[in-house]
């Protein structure tokens, strides 16, 4: 009888590893998730001050109605230290400095945004927003604690009292922050965003796609329909399986080795990127369109032979598109997996500091995931917050392609 | 660089459909034995296939051409130059022609860009009339082929057929490639580096192989001591251990529950959701991995009183075990789920407990298949790149200390290939030896993986 | 003469479907009894509902009273590990586990912590295998996989297995129906053997076999229990109607 209850207790035991383990693997999703949206939320607002400017158009060096192209040669500079001057003229010059070190360094450049938006601005006074610096950001968004001793911290004890002066006068905004998405990388954190990003990675995987599903579709007809067993057969199904399961870093050597160094392909471009990437996708999607074309039972085959069409127009025009739907599911898995490599593109250079966004794949460009490495290895705190904002437009736009291959799936899941 | 293969295309289209109307009209009076359109498709493949041939052949011996006119024009002023410096010279000017300046060029390389503009220029112009003239004169015989008797369709199905079986090849192609440029770099890396010392070296310090002026050539002695590969595997195998600690558990025992004991509903949730961990990206886990794991880590030991390393081992094996959780808990469901209902009815009418069948039928049943997942996990962990960059340390370490620094095969890889020094050094060619042994350190695991499965599978059927 | 098993107005659903409809059937000790019918009338159903075999299957709900020494098995206070150590049951295809031949026959007793001694659970395991018939052709070769034996030695072994852990009734669904005339035979002496040592409960598709080998007989049909009684009236003379259209095979 304590034979059994011993079972019992043992199998109990067992369910709750069960439990257990499953519990917190889901744990870890939980986790994961929610640390990055908590960081990185607050990378798509960004902090600004109001200050009243004045634009002097003495100041400005610009005649009566000046052209855009005269305020866009025009020199900001003077005029933010000469409204600096306005605005806190009971600070002393040491002191003015260091509260110009509480906005952004460029802020003339955003002054002259203002102006050639409006510019009946010119000789008028203007309450405006203006970008406060990474470290004020930081400590505003409480990213940083700023309870710790003064010479640990890059903002000292007197800035801190002006900006809870700014506080208190309700001259700080938290503004969304639209340059994320509109510019590429900067030295500053204040300015970087992921345009060049998403750009690069559009491209590559633009290329991936172009280059692997065709030829992927191919070789599986092939495989499927009409090759015969046979030593070559076997030989270009063994290489498939393998390519499957080496690592991607590999192909970026390959892509190094002979995209690069042999055929002289320009270095650090999306097409290069691509044409690695595609590499890597081509088994996967192989996979499924073999499977998928399986999945075609046999008489629809045999009908079509037996209205008298050829074996292509069989294959073409019936078999494949029947196959299409879970090729597709199968390419959009493993495109989502391309655009999440980082390793392989690394090795062919994609991993500089592009500041403008590429027009053409051919020009040098960076990836999401390899943006997210540079901003990961930066010690500016700043860049932080940006990374895991970048990181949570990622992982959207993964769960989004995610959920469309799952319709996909279900809606032309066809039981035969 | 791509309107050319436009250009083609448009004419491809043209010839198309001129042959296609030919056809079509000739058709009004006979009866022809293919379809128009395929007359049409006969065309296109005419003018494009040999056409897209020739332009290849034109892009590649262009840059060929273009370097040796280049050496040719510039023959006195290179000739004071060494190797290294002719190639940062080539890619400067190469640079320049495209419009990327540092303002800093000099008179030679301004002259040497606008060579290559106008050598550019010119061969553009004969890459079109090469492109026009294969063209028509292809469309001249397939236009030809517009005959009653001519079966076109079986032509053109013959030329898709070849296509596609070339297509196939293109597997075998890859893996040609991968292995020429592993093998052919490895190979002039062992001319710097003894391979022995390589494989069975216990020193790991690439740095001493660059202190030395491009002029002289490197000593071969110091090199004895600087590329073991001993320490990288270690830290290879002890952040593969390490994570496997964390998924084999978890991702088996998972599998176990969602295919034996959970309520359809729960297994409905569970299964996608875990599946996220796949999906994620490898970079947001070295992210997370040095950001958040390994300083609460640091803080964790601190307070036991242990120093532990802020680019231990544990930080990235614990978070890459989280990432393999789900490749191990898929797979082994599978298996699970393959075992046939009949065996586990067998064990439950001799009395035996749930876990019982699981452990004493169930899973013998499906071990091949099991250690089979596993294997591939570890070749996952092996592999596996972004998270030790960012969380693991660049200092190799012999050592099977959890808690202290490590670093793997994939870290050095990267740290090789994206530093400054020039890629005929031993420092940047050691990627390519270590890429062939991870090559074939995966590739060894993934056949045993596969065998292991189909031998044991003999046991069902 | 004393009932093994006994059951009251027992029903089954499946989901919605019901399965079983109000069946009351009792079972005599050391006696051989077929379930009889057509196909998917419920023969399986009800014998898998002998042994909690359906407890397996989460859609199905089961009404009613099953006894086995006037115990209700379906009580809470039992333990379905220990019905099933009483109530052994052999499948309709064969299916040893992918062990030894030792390994399979002693699955059972090790579970149910028979013995710790290798020499005592080699005798269990002989004196199995030897009720079953099995003993002589393989005890040259008990480390041999279970799964390489023919079929009708596979299904023996599944005998083996389920008397090593000394049941008093052994449910048999249609024990032979996968197995070639001669290994039939074979099984259906060895269960005339069985019967002095074990209650017998057998479903069976072919009549002949249930005249040969039972010695009281039910005929089932649509979930219903039409008629049951002595083999040799049942298929002589039976009262029911239906039970003499199976009978003379005006439908199956």
């Amino acid at each position: 009888m304590t034979n059994l209850i011993k079972r019992k207790k043992a199998e109990r035991r067992f369910h709750l590893y069960g439990i257990f383990a499953v519990s917190l693997s889901l744990l870890f999703v939980l986790t994961l998730i929610i640390n990055i949206f908590s960081s990185g939320v607050g990378g798509f607002y960004k902090t600004s001050f109001l200050m009243e400017v004045h634009f002097d158009q003495k100041l400005l060096k610009l005649e009566d109605n000046p052209s855009i192209e005269q305020i866009e040669d025009a020199s900001f500079r003077k005029l933010i230290s000469y409204n600096f001057k306005e605005n806190f003229s009971q600070y002393s010059k040491d002191e003015l400095k260091k509260i110009k070190k509480l906005f952004y360094r460029k802020i003339d450049r955003e002054a002259q945004g203002y102006l050639l938006q409006n510019p009946e601005y010119l000789n008028q006074k203007v309450e405006l927003l203006f970008t406060a610096s990474t470290d004020i950001d930081q400590i505003h968004k409480g990213n940083f604690n700023r309870n710790i001793p003064e010479n640990q911290r890059a903002i000292n004890d007197f800035q801190l009292g002006i900006y809870d002066q700014f506080v208190e006068t309700e001259k700080v905004k938290s503004v969304f922050n639209k340059k994320y998405f509109s510019s590429g990388d900067s030295r500053d954190p204040e300015s970087a965003g992921v345009a060049s990003s998403v750009m690069g990675s559009v491209f590559t995987i633009l290329i991936c796609f172009l280059l692997s599903f065709p030829i992927a579709i191919f070789a599986s007809i092939y495989l499927e329909e009409f090759s015969k067993p046979g030593k070559l057969t076997d030989l270009i199904e063994i290489n498939i399986n393998n390519l499957a399961a080496v690592p991607s870093i590999i192909f970026g050597l390959l892509g190094l080795g002979i995209l690069l160094n042999f055929f002289g392909l320009p270095r650090s471009t999306s097409l290069v990127g691509g044409m690695v990437l595609s590499f890597m996708t081509l088994p996967t999607i192989i996979v499924a369109c073999r499977s998928s074309l399986r999945a075609v039972p046999p008489s629809i085959r045999e009908g079509a032979l037996a209205l008298g069409a050829t074996k292509n127009q069989v294959v073409f025009h019936h078999v494949l598109p029947l196959a299409m739907p879970g090729t597709l599911t199968g390419t959009i898995i493993g495109l989502a997996r391309a655009v999440g490599e980082t390793a392989p593109l690394l090795m062919i250079g994609m991993v500089a500091f592009i500041m403008n966004v590429p027009s053409t794949p051919l020009k040098p460009a960076v990836g999401m995931p390899a943006q997210i490495y540079l901003w990961s290895e930066s010690a500016e705190r700043g860049f932080i917050e940006k990374t895991s904002s970048a990181i949570i437009l990622l992982l959207i736009f993964l769960i989004v392609v995610n959920f469309v291959s799952v319709y996909f799936r279900k809606k032309y899941e066809k039981k035969w | 660089m791509f309107y050319p293969v436009l250009f083609l295309l448009l004419l491809s289209i043209i010839g198309f459909y001129l042959n296609k109307n030919r056809s079509v009209h000739l058709s009004k009076n006979q009866k022809l034995a293919s379809l128009p359109a395929y007359y049409g498709y006969l065309a296109f493949l005419y003018i494009f296939i040999p056409a897209i041939i020739l332009w290849l052949g034109l892009l590649i011996g262009k840059s060929i051409i273009l370097q040796k006119y280049l050496i040719l024009i510039l023959d006195d002023s290179l000739s004071v130059m060494n190797s290294d410096e002719i190639n940062l010279f080539l890619s400067k000017v190469k640079n320049l022609s495209l419009g990327i300046s540092f303002g800093n060029e000099s008179d030679l390389e301004k002259f040497a860009a606008e060579k290559i503009k106008s050598f550019d220029k010119i061969f553009s112009l004969l890459t079109y009339l090469v492109l026009t003239l294969s063209s028509i004169f292809a469309f001249l015989i397939a236009r030809r082929k517009v005959i009653p008797n001519f079966k076109s369709q079986r032509i053109v199905e013959k030329i898709i057929n070849r296509f596609i079986q070339i297509c196939s090849f293109i597997a075998i192609l890859i893996t040609l490639g991968i292995f020429l440029s592993l093998v052919f770099e490895t190979l002039n890396f062992f001319s710097y580096v003894n391979p022995l010392h390589f494989l069975f070296g216990l020193n790991w310090s690439p740095n001493k192989a660059f202190v030395i002026d491009s002029a002289e050539t490197i000593d071969k002695d110091v090199l004895r001591d600087a590329f073991g590969i001993i320490p990288l595997l270690g830290g290879t195998l002890l952040i593969a251990f390490l994570a496997m600690i964390v998924a084999i558990p978890l991702g088996l025992m998972s599998a176990i529950y969602l295919a034996e004991y959970a309520p359809k509903k729960i297994r409905n949730f569970s299964k996608p959701v875990i599946e996220i961990l796949a999906g994620i990206p490898t970079v947001v886990y070295g992210f997370f991995a040095a950001l958040v794991v390994a300083p609460k880590i640091v803080i964790l030991g601190k307070s036991i009183g242990f120093e532990i390393s802020s680019e231990s081992a544990l930080a990235a094996g614990l978070v890459m075990g989280v990432m393999i959780i789900p490749f191990v808990s898929s797979l082994s469901d599978d298996v699970i789920n393959a075992v046939p209902q009949s065996l586990r009815d067998g064990s439950y009418a001799l009395g035996a407990t749930k876990s019982e069948t699981i452990i004493k039928v169930i899973l013998p049943s499906a071990l091949p298949g099991i250690i089979g997942s596993f294997l591939l996990a570890i070749s996952r962990a092996i592999g596996e790149t972004m998270i030790v960059v960012m969380a693991a340390s660049l200092q190799a370490n012999l050592t099977i200390n959890p808690l202290e620094p490590a670093t793997t095969i994939t870290t050095q890889i990267v740290t090789a290939l994206t530093g400054d020094t020039e890629f005929d050094n031993p420092k940047t060619l050691v990627a390519f030896a270590l890429g062939l042994t991870l090559f074939f350190i995966t590739l060894f695991l993934n056949y045993f993986a596969l065998k292991i499965v189909k031998k044991y599978r003999e046991i069902y059927d | 003469m004393v009932n093994a098993i006994t059951t009251e107005n027992v029903n089954v659903f499946y989901g919605d479907k019901q399965a079983i409809n109000n069946i009351s059937l009792n079972f005599l000790k050391n006696k051989v009894t077929a379930l009889i019918g057509p196909s998917g009338c419920g023969k399986s159903t009800f014998l898998r509902c002998l042994n909690r075999m359906n407890d397996v299957i989460e859609i199905c709900r089961i009404e009613g009273k099953i006894s086995i020494n006037d115990l209700d098995i379906y009580n809470d206070d039992i333990e379905v590990e220990q019905l099933r150590e009483k109530v052994g049951m052999v499948f309709q295809k064969p299916n040893p586990f992918p062990k030894s031949i030792y390994d399979n026959v002693s699955y059972g007793p090790k579970i149910h912590g028979f013995t710790d001694k290798k020499t005592e659970m080699d005798e269990i395991v002989e004196i199995a295998l030897k009720k079953a018939g099995l003993f002589e052709e393989v005890k040259d070769r008990l480390d041999d996989l279970g799964t390489s034996l023919s079929g009708g030695q596979q299904q023996r072994l599944c005998i083996a297995r389920a008397i090593a852990i000394k049941p008093e009734v052994i449910l048999m669904d249609e024990p032979c129906s996968a197995l070639d005339p001669i290994a039939t035979s074979i099984i259906e002496e060895l269960i005339t053997e069985l019967k002095e040592s074990y209650t017998i409960i057998i479903v069976t598709h072919s009549m002949q076999q249930a005249a040969r080998v039972s010695d009281k007989t039910a005929f089932f049909h649509l979930g219903n229990l039409i008629e049951e009684g002595d083999t040799s009236k049942i298929f002589t003379k039976p009262d029911n109607q239906k039970t003499n259209d199976y009978i003379t095979g005006r439908f199956g």
